[in-house]
Order: C-alpha cells, then structure tokens, then sequence
C-alpha cells in the first residue's frame, strides 16, 4: 500500500501569510507591548513544542504497547515531531528576552529576597540556557533516530528495525519523562517563582500528551477529509474517540487533585497561585479551561455514536486544542499581563505559529510514504475491527 | 491479523480446546498436593497468631500497639496501604489490559483478581481495627439515625476512604464473579461429582452458553470494567488524600494522588508475578503463562518503576526548590540522612533501581531472577509506605514533640496474621476455582492457528 501526501500550494501559501502576520503581529508587539509580545513568543512556542512532544510519546508508547491498530498512522506523529528544531531555535531566541517573563531573571531580583537566593543556584540564565539545550538537543535526536529506523523500514522490511523501534521507543519514554518534567518546572512553574508543586510537571506532562495526542487525531481526520487514509474506519475513529476521552479524565483528575490539595491545605504560599486566577479577569478563563478540556470531551464522547462520527471527533479536538491554548493562557499571563488585556498580538502570533507548525508538519509528511509500508502490524490496521 | 510471527503465540504446546478445560481443571479434581498442605498448616498458624493479635487489640485496645502520641499512625496504616496497592493490581489488571486489548491477559486476570479481592479483605481490617471500638463501626456509615443525628463528617478523607473502598471492593468482587460464571458452567457440566454439580451449578446461575448470554456477559464486562477502570484511580487517590490535605510536611505534596496509583499498580504487579511464578511452577502451567507473559510484566515492571523514580526525584527536588525548611528537613535530614535513611534507601534501592536489571532480557527470561526481584520490590513497596507514614510524623514542626515509634509484637502479629489470611485465600482458590479463565483462554486459542500470509 502506497500513498503520498502533496503538500497543496494553496495550503503552502496560506501558511506563508499566517507567518506574515504573525511576524507583523510580533513587531507591532515589541514595540507597544514587549512583556506581552515576550509571553506570547513563550505561550505559543510552548503550545506547539509541547504537542510536538506529547505527539512524540504517542508514537513511542504504540510501540511499547505494540498497539497494531495505529500502525498506519505513524507517520503523522512523526510529523507532529518534526516541528522540535523550529522550535528549539525559538526558545533560545526566547532566552534574550526572559527578564520580561520570569521575575527571577531581573538583576537582583534574588538580593533582598532569601527564596531567590536558594533556587538561584537552578534559576540562573546561564543554567536555564544549558537546560533549554540539553532538551532540545535529546529531543531532536530521538526524533531523528527514531525516524530513520522507520524510514529504513519502509525500504528493507523484515523486523530488525521494528525491533529497534520498539527498543528506542522505551528510551524515548524515559528522556521525555525526565526531561519535559524539568522544562515544564523551568517555563511554566518559575514564572510564579515562589510558588511550587509537586503535580504540576506530571499534570503538564498529561497535557501535553493529551493535547499531543489531540492534534495528530485532528490532522489524520483533516488529512482523510483531503481524500488520504481511506482505510480509516469507524473502529479506528472509535479508538481515536478513546484516546481523547481517557486523557480528558486524567486530565479533569490532575486538575482537580492539585486544586483540592491546595485548597484544603490552605497554606497562602500555595494558594496564591489559585487565589490570582480566582479573581476578576482570571475567574472565566480558569473555568473555561476545565470545561474545554474535561467537560465537553467527556460528555461528547462518552456515548458510542458520537465517538465514530468523523465530524463530531474533529470538532472535540478542536475544542479541546482551544482549551489548551486557554490552560496555557491562565498559566502564563496573570503574572505578566494582570489586567488580561487580551488583543489582536494574541490572535497574530498564535496565526504565524501555526503557519510555521503547518509548515514543518507538512514537509515532513510529503517526504516519505504517508503509510509505513513494511510495518509489521500494518495488517492488524488496515483490517481493525472490534 | 494476529500474526504469530510477530507477536508469538499466547499459548504452547499445541493445546486443543478441550486440553484447555482438562489442563486448568486438573487441581480441582485432584487430590491437594503436598505443598499445598504444608503451606495451608503454616499460613494457618500465622493466621491463629493473627487472630489472637486481633483479639488483644480488641479486648484491650490500641494501647498495646507501639503508636504513640506524635507517631499516630504505625505499621497498622502502613499495613493498609501496602494491602490496598496490592489489592490494585488485580483489577488493574484485567481492566486495562482489556481496555487495551492485550490479549496476554487472559490466562492471568483470573488469579489477579482473586488476589484483589483477599488483599482489599486483608487491608480493609486495618482501619476498622484502628477505631479502637470496633463495636461503634456502623458510626462510620452515613444514615439518618436516633444519635443526635449524628453525621459523619463529610470533609474528612477517612470517611472518603471508606465510600472508594466499600465501592471498589464490591465492583471488584462483582467483575471477579461474573468473569467465573462461565467457567463454573463447565465445572458443573464436566463434574461426576453430586455435591460439585450442586454448589458449582449454582453459581454459575443456570448458563447455558447461548449467544445471548455471551452478547449480555461482554457487555457486562465491558461496563463493569468502565466503572471499575475509574475506581481503580479513585481509589488510591482518597487513600493518598488522607495524608495529603493534611500540612504535615513531606505529605502535604500535590503529586500524592497519582504516586500512590502508580505506586499501587506496582506492588500490585509485583505480587501478580510473585503468584503467576508460583502458580506455574507447582501446577506446571508453562504453556499457559509463557516466558513471554512474565517477559510482559516484566517489562511493565520496569515502566512504573521508571516513572516511580521520576516521582521520588520530583519530590526531592521540589522539595529543595519550595526553599520550605520543614520540607527541606523531612526529606534531606530525615530520610536521605537521618534516623530513617535505611527505610528511606531500601525503598529507594528495591523500587527505583533493582528492578532496572530487567532491562536485560537475559535476566528478564530467568524466572528465579524475576522472582526475586518481584519480592524485592514488594519489600521495598512496605518501606515506601513506611517513609511516609512514621517519618513525616516522628519530626514535624515542633521538635519537642519528636518521637520515634517501634512496633509491638502485636502489630507485628496482625500483620503476619493477614499474610496468613492473604496465602490461605489464595490456597483455597487454587483448590476450588479455576486458576486461569478458561472461556478466555479458548478465545484467543484462534490467533495460534493465523499463519502469515
């Protein structure tokens, strides 16, 4: 089975002008705005690093489960992961602008305040910088291993490389489990320096494959709309369903736990992380992110015929990638931007993002076959049944 | 498209459906072994010494355990948690594993969830007994009543506690059942004896193995397993709320919830292997439970052990991050140094690092190995519980109010008793219920026959 994925110019072009006018978006930013332009470039850069992450462990985690439904997939998730260097080279351009995000960054920010001056032995720009490195170099790297024992698949066959696959999956797992637990303490947690918790790198984990997992479903569903993966059947679509229900459960569970946990405990040094997003222009938001995440997914797909209706399946992701932009929002901007001035800088970069992300993404998959071809489960795919 | 090539064969030694029935109903009909008798003589020892623990307890109260007042909770909470992680993983087992289609499962979920349903028995003795009056037991159940009316108090874990175990205990008891029923019809069909055809025939509710009854059966187990997936989870989240919503430094951490699931599902596993090696060793079931199933938990093993060491990691080092000094001091001078850091490396050692070795497949396919290294982790499972029940207790803020806690001879006892009341259950399953789902084991004979194409 052969199929080839084009990359349509139309698609190309429009990709093209979304950049554009992230680019401009991000200009008109700097210089009206700079802390917000900063935490937009943070925002949606994390957005989509993370999701190329979490589309990551997706792939790898098929293979440890050897789950031979999703065989015919992969591809997609390689994809997803191939937008990692665009963007590492956005987060170290992030790094000259960190004074505008983490109150840890300014100059003597740490002198008077005991705190800062324990965690600055970790808080420091230099180490952070090395951080950012290190985890985009491990990342990138098994991307591209893992990438090139598929691709040698395609062309030789047999199970030497699936075995392989198979092996460096499992390594996979563990660098990503390492690693995204610490950028997610170094990106997302410090910018509320004082504050901490323990879950919030498990639950920023969660999310990250959950809204990962999200997005491959979204473009292999977009992609079938296009005329590909014809072999895509209501089982497959059933299973795709699952995969968005089970995360939005652990996601709606993470969500809770940590609240409940805080909120019992009543100490002020943890509460006031939910005491900022419990007031006035937070207070929607931090809602809508539950509901868009949990509530709308978990009630949607619940039922079966909902769950393997092509449109109805989109439409979930949809709303739950809106949802992620939201948790992410409502992490990052009440310590940047408290009055949530919420505008068009907003709605321009996540625009060029995205065209970057299409861009990456798309290249990728016209490169090489868009099914595996000598995949050894490819079989159990093409004919799911349940 | 089950290819054997690729994926192996679930079950050796070219096995016909009709061996399956004879093969797994073999230590039912015939006489107990001797092992069998000697194990049962001395799990019921331990089991007397248990009892008169209990009784003692009972009689005179919590006043002959070694708690005291700073160290309230001793091997008694620490017993009850280690029970209700192993009583995790039968379910576990079959639930996820079914949801995830793994078709392994089959010849193993049987004896998971009876070990499930003996070790939430053994772990839901230890809080009743904890009451001290347990003749006031009934206070804890949430009715309108003539005391006052006196509730229950709504906010506290302990009464959380009681609802998830309650419920996951039923649905667990329940899912176990149902999944017997069609076996017990074949024991009931294929039996001579009269006695047997009665009580078996019985349970098994008059089936008949119509197409119907298999329709309604799957979609039971399908839901059944849905309701019981979630209870899984919630189950040692409320259990690891009773020491999170608390301040109490070195428990009051928001990752509790998920840690002790994953810490659950892993001495749970643990123990399936530890029984799976046993059962396949006396009863000589190699073709049933292969290499290749143990080399899957194995691997499973060597998964949540990874994510265990992650969580113990991100612990200790949020805890140095916070900059909170108690925090500080509980982990880095009461466990990493301190008076606990044996407790505190033994947990580490047996959870985090010994079973790394099973990333050798060479050690992976040596039972003995896995043996040990499943009773290793399930040692080290109790000193986790112990880190976290007695040290953050023994030294919280005020140190005038340190102490340090040793068990007396009675803790010890009820715990040793509920080993025995653990391996005398499972006895008495090998005996009277069949080890494997046979219906099961048929289901997936189909996919031995697949050749590649």
């Amino acid at each position: 089975m052969e199929e080839k994925f084009s990359f349509p110019s139309k698609l190309r072009i429009s990709a093209i002008v979304l950049v554009i006018i992230g680019l401009a978006a991000f200009i008109w930013g700097f210089i009206s705005n700079p802390d917000q332009a900063w935490g937009n470039l943070l925002l949606n850069n994390f957005f989509f690093v993370s999701i190329a992450v979490g589309a990551s462990f997706f792939m790898s985690l098929q293979y440890i489960a050897q789950a031979g439904w999703s065989a015919g997939f992969k591809r997609v998730s390689e994809a997803v992961v191939s937008y990692l260097p665009v963007g590492g080279i956005l987060f170290l351009v992030l790094i000259f602008g960190l004074g505008h995000i983490y109150h840890w960054a300014h100059e003597g920010a740490a002198v008077h305040d005991e705190l800062l001056s324990h965690k600055s032995v970790f808080l420091n720009i230099p180490f952070f910088s090395v951080r950012i490195l290190l985890y985009f170099t491990l990342w990138i790297f098994m991307a591209i291993y893992l990438r090139k024992l598929s691709l040698k698949e395609d062309l030789e066959g047999g199970l030497t490389w699936f075995e392989k696959s198979e092996f460096y999956s499992k390594v996979n797992i563990f660098v990503i489990a390492v690693t995204f637990t610490f950028a997610s303490i170094d990106w997302l947690m410090s910018i509320h320096p004082h504050w901490y918790s323990t879950i919030f790198s498990f639950k920023a984990f969660a999310s990250a494959f959950y809204h990962g997992s999200s997005f491959v479903i979204l473009i292999i569903l977009l992609l079938n709309r296009a005329g590909y993966f014809s072999f895509l059947n209501k089982s497959h679509l059933h299973d795709f369903s699952r995969y968005i229900f089970m995360l939005s459960i652990i996601y709606g569970y993470l969500w809770f736990m940590q609240f409940t946990i805080i909120w019992y405990g009543n100490i002020p040094e943890e509460t006031i992380y939910y005491a900022l997003r419990w007031t006035t222009p937070w207070k929607t938001l931090f809602f809508v992110d539950i509901i868009l995440n949990f509530a709308v997914p978990f009630l949607v797909l619940m039922p079966r015929t909902p769950s393997r209706n092509k449109t109805v399946v989109l439409i979930v992701a949809l709303f739950v990638l809106a949802g992620y932009w939201v948790e992410l929002y409502t992490q990052i901007f009440p310590a940047i931007n408290p009055e949530n001035n919420f505008g068009l800088i907003e709605i321009g970069a996540f625009a060029g993002f995205l065209g970057l992300f299409i861009l990456a993404v798309a290249t990728t998959l016209s490169k090489a076959s868009l099914i595996p071809k000598n995949h050894p489960y490819l079989d159990e795919c093409l004919h799911h049944h349940f | 498209m089950y290819k054997t090539e690729v994926r192996g064969l679930l079950v050796e030694g070219g096995k016909t459906l009709g061996d399956v029935t004879r093969d797994i109903m073999r230590p039912l009909e015939t006489r107990s072994p001797n092992w069998w008798r000697v194990v049962f003589g001395f799990a019921s020892l331990m089991s007397i010494w248990g009892l008169y623990s209990i009784y003692i307890t009972i009689t005179q109260g919590i006043g002959t355990w070694g708690v005291n007042n700073t160290v309230g909770w001793g091997w008694a909470i620490i017993n009850f948690v280690w029970w209700i992680g192993i009583g995790h993983a039968g379910t576990a087992f079959s639930i996820f594993l079914l949801v995830l289609r793994q078709k392994w499962r089959t010849s193993i979920n049987r004896a998971a969830e009876a070990m499930t349903v003996v070790a939430v028995m053994c772990a839901a003795l230890f809080p009743a007994l904890h009451m001290g009056r347990i003749w006031n037991f009934y206070f804890i159940i949430p009715y309108p009543n003539t005391r006052g009316p006196l509730w229950v108090n709504f906010n506290s874990p302990l009464f959380w506690d009681f609802l998830a175990i309650s419920a996951y205990l039923l649905i667990s008891a329940s899912f176990w059942y149902l999944g017997m029923i069609p076996d017990f019809a074949s024991i009931r069909d294929k039996t001579t004896s009269k006695v047997k055809k009665a009580v078996y025939g019985f349970f098994s509710m008059g089936w008949l193995g119509s197409t119907k009854e298999w329709i309604r059966f799957e979609a039971l187990a399908f839901i059944l397993g849905g309701i019981a997936a979630v209870l899984v989870v919630s189950v040692h989240s409320i259990v690891s709320t009773d020491f999170a919503v608390g301040v109490e430094p070195g428990w009051h951490t928001t990752i509790f919830p998920p840690y002790f699931v994953v810490g659950a599902i892993f001495s749970g596993f643990a123990m399936v292997m530890t029984l799976m090696i046993i059962i396949r060793k006396f009863y000589n079931f190699e073709n049933y439970v292969t290499d290749s199933h143990l080399g899957a938990i194995a691997r499973i093993l060597v998964f949540v052990s990874l994510i265990m060491g992650t969580a113990y990691l991100t612990e200790i080092f949020v805890a140095w991050y916070s900059g909170n000094k108690y925090e500080i001091f509980t982990f880095f001078h009461n466990r990493i140094t301190g008076e606990f850091t044996p407790q505190f490396w033994a947990m580490f050692i047996s959870n985090a690092l010994v079973p790394q070795l099973l990333w050798i497949k060479k050690l992976r396919n040596n039972t003995t190995v896995l043996f040990i290294i499943s009773i290793i982790i399930n040692i080290g499972m109790w000193f986790e519980r112990f880190n976290i029940v007695v040290t953050s207790l023994s030294k919280d803020f005020l140190p005038a109010n340190w102490a340090t806690y040793h068990p007396s001879w009675i803790e010890v006892g009820i715990y040793v008793g509920t080993l025995g009341f653990f391996t005398l259950g499972v006895l008495l399953f090998f005996r009277y219920i069949p080890m494997m789902a046979m219906s099961e084991v048929k289901g997936v004979m189909k996919f031995n026959k697949t050749k590649a194409k």
